[in-house]
């Protein structure tokens, strides 16, 4: 009698709740509900901390119902053993699915894998990946949600809503041939669209992807959301900011820190919320089914995969400059590329095969590839400005050849260009010219264009170029040198 | 585009992180911040990881995690 009574009692609630919007139907907590929710950001392949989220958030569902993971993007890009697995960003997905990721959004690092790899990695997890600002109709890469309802053990309703950052050239930081067909509409405009869904949840959140910078811009603008997870800026927040009454978090990035927040909802209202920023390193306790499959990924065979063979020893800084610069005119589409010599950290790669792993000891600080539009005068200033900071010749070349005439006590006198053609360049042309962003940022050269990244390493440049040619060769190579001058 | 570090204007790449500005802004605190001397914080005063990507017309600051290790 006392069970019938309960189940005429849960319906009245469940029909009058409903009755204030009657397209949803939503049962009530009648308690306190408290809902944990683990926020990761910009991930970046980093995988060494999974077994300690792992044991985290086990911890945590012993003693909660309720407890989500969700990640703010960027989970891809950053770590060889992700980013050159056979199925490129794969131990991502594995992981994530195994610890129970709920719900990502999807960064503009994502697009890195290219559309069709990461339709693949989406198809393979277990959550989905979401945003709202992207219009991918005619795209290859498939259409995502723009948001979605998480619903607790007691059916409240937890809208999520996603955004990704665009850069001043309207596209997400990735290269832009990774994003060819989508249409990516302004982030906080588009994302004013779904205030309604804070009439439709017992809880508004914001899953971004757009930077701390912006995140209070959109708080400003949307004052329904009760939250917003951010990422993109690798921002470590050890307190959670309130703005315009939406509490805004970040957790920094390469999965150092997890964000804990606790949501408190009663009778479909949220009444307390609180974000606690926890070390990762201070978690004692490690799943260790997790770690066994970190360790099977970090003791990755693929890379002693065979990418191409070196048909002479490709001996020297001026032959594996050459390789290495050939790689970024014939890979990344630019007129000259440059390399400094310090950034060149072995002395040969052998006769015979060349393997992944021979890619990050030659090439090994991760620096982007950044191009420039220069003249020849700025070209000349690149050269010369890197002859004057050791007084030696440091920089390796593709795409011409130049000669540095300098006298006796060193002191550059000139610098003689010649293109691939043997013809000195065109002082009214202007080039593309790509060069690491170490150089970039600390080599001063007359440049009027500030350049941008091509969101693309050296390292990975040299991996897809030896890998199209599958033979290198690269005898007494030459291209830059000095010449003492009266 | 620009960004500012201690108040100073820095010219720097489209897609330049935390690491590239201050690698610009000065080499010796390029340095310190990567042996952990220096910290870089937002305008909000959050500290702002190395590899963090950068927003045009970003203010941020770079100041000693421990003043007595940089002399």
């Amino acid at each position: 009698m006392k069970l019938t009574n309960l189940f005429i009692a849960a319906f009245l609630l469940q029909l009058f709740s409903a009755a204030g919007h009657p397209d949803i139907q939503r049962a009530k907590a009648t308690d306190t509900a408290r809902i944990i929710i683990l926020t990761t950001n910009d991930m970046h392949a980093r995988i060494d901390n999974f077994p300690k989220l792992a044991y985290l958030a086990d911890s945590l569902r012993h003693q909660f119902k309720d407890v989500f993971l969700v990640s703010a993007g960027d989970n891809f890009t950053g770590n060889p053993v992700v980013d050159q697995y056979p199925d490129k960003g794969y131990p991502m997905i594995d992981l994530m699915n195994r610890l129970g990721y709920n719900i990502s959004a999807i960064g503009n690092h994502e697009f890195d894998l290219g559309q069709e790899n990461l339709n693949k990695r989406i198809e393979q997890a277990t959550f989905p990946f979401i945003s709202c600002n992207i219009d991918a109709k005619g795209a290859t890469f498939k259409q995502p949600e723009p948001y979605i309802v998480l619903k607790t053990a007691d059916g409240l309703r937890i809208a999520v809503l996603s955004i990704i950052q665009l850069g001043e050239n309207g596209l997400p930081d990735s290269h832009p041939d990774k994003l060819k067909g989508i249409h990516f509409e302004e982030g906080i405009g588009k994302a004013l669209t779904y205030k309604y869904l804070k009439q439709q949840s017992d809880v508004f959140i914001a899953l971004t992807h757009l930077g701390i910078e912006k995140d209070p811009d959109l708080a400003k603008q949307m004052g329904e959301l009760d939250l917003i997870i951010g990422g993109h800026s690798h921002t470590v927040m050890e307190r959670p900011m309130m703005v315009n009454g939406v509490m805004i978090t970040q957790a920094g990035s390469g999965l150092k820190f997890v964000g804990k927040i606790i949501l408190l909802v009663a009778d479909g209202k949220l009444v307390g919320r609180s974000f606690e920023l926890i070390n990762l390193n201070s978690i004692k306790g490690k799943d260790k089914i997790i770690q066994g499959l970190i360790d099977t990924y970090n003791s990755n065979p693929a890379l002693n995969e065979v990418i191409a063979t070196a048909a002479q020893t490709i001996e020297g800084e001026d032959a594996l400059g050459s390789l290495m610069t050939d790689a970024i005119t014939d890979r990344l589409a630019v007129d000259f590329a440059f390399q400094n010599n310090g950034g060149i950290r072995i002395s040969e790669l052998t006769a015979g095969n060349i393997l992944l792993k021979d890619i990050y000891k030659l090439d090994p600080f991760g620096n982007m590839v950044v191009k420039f539009n220069m003249n020849a005068s700025e070209i000349k200033s690149l050269i010369g400005s890197a002859y004057n900071r050791e007084k030696t010749l440091d920089l390796q070349v593709s795409g011409m050849s130049y000669t540095l005439y300098v006298d006796s006590a060193k002191v550059l006198r000139d610098v003689v260009i010649t293109d691939s053609f043997g013809q000195a360049l065109d002082p009214a042309k202007e080039y593309t010219v790509g060069i690491n962003s170490y150089m970039a940022s600390s080599y001063r050269f007359d440049h009027r264009d500030a350049g941008v990244s091509l969101y693309t390493t050296t390292a990975q440049a040299l991996i897809d170029f030896l890998k199209a040619k599958k033979t290198v060769n690269y005898p007494a190579v030459k291209r830059a040198i000095i010449e003492v001058v009266k | 585009m620009n960004v500012y570090i201690n108040q100073k204007e820095i010219q720097i790449f489209d897609g330049a992180t935390v690491r590239d500005a201050v690698l610009a802004y000065d080499k010796k605190a390029h340095e310190f911040l990567l042996k952990g001397k220096l910290a870089v914080h937002d305008r909000f005063g959050n500290l702002l990881e190395n590899d963090g990507e950068l927003t045009p017309n970003q203010l941020i600051t770079i100041e000693p995690t421990h003043s007595d290790e940089i002399n």
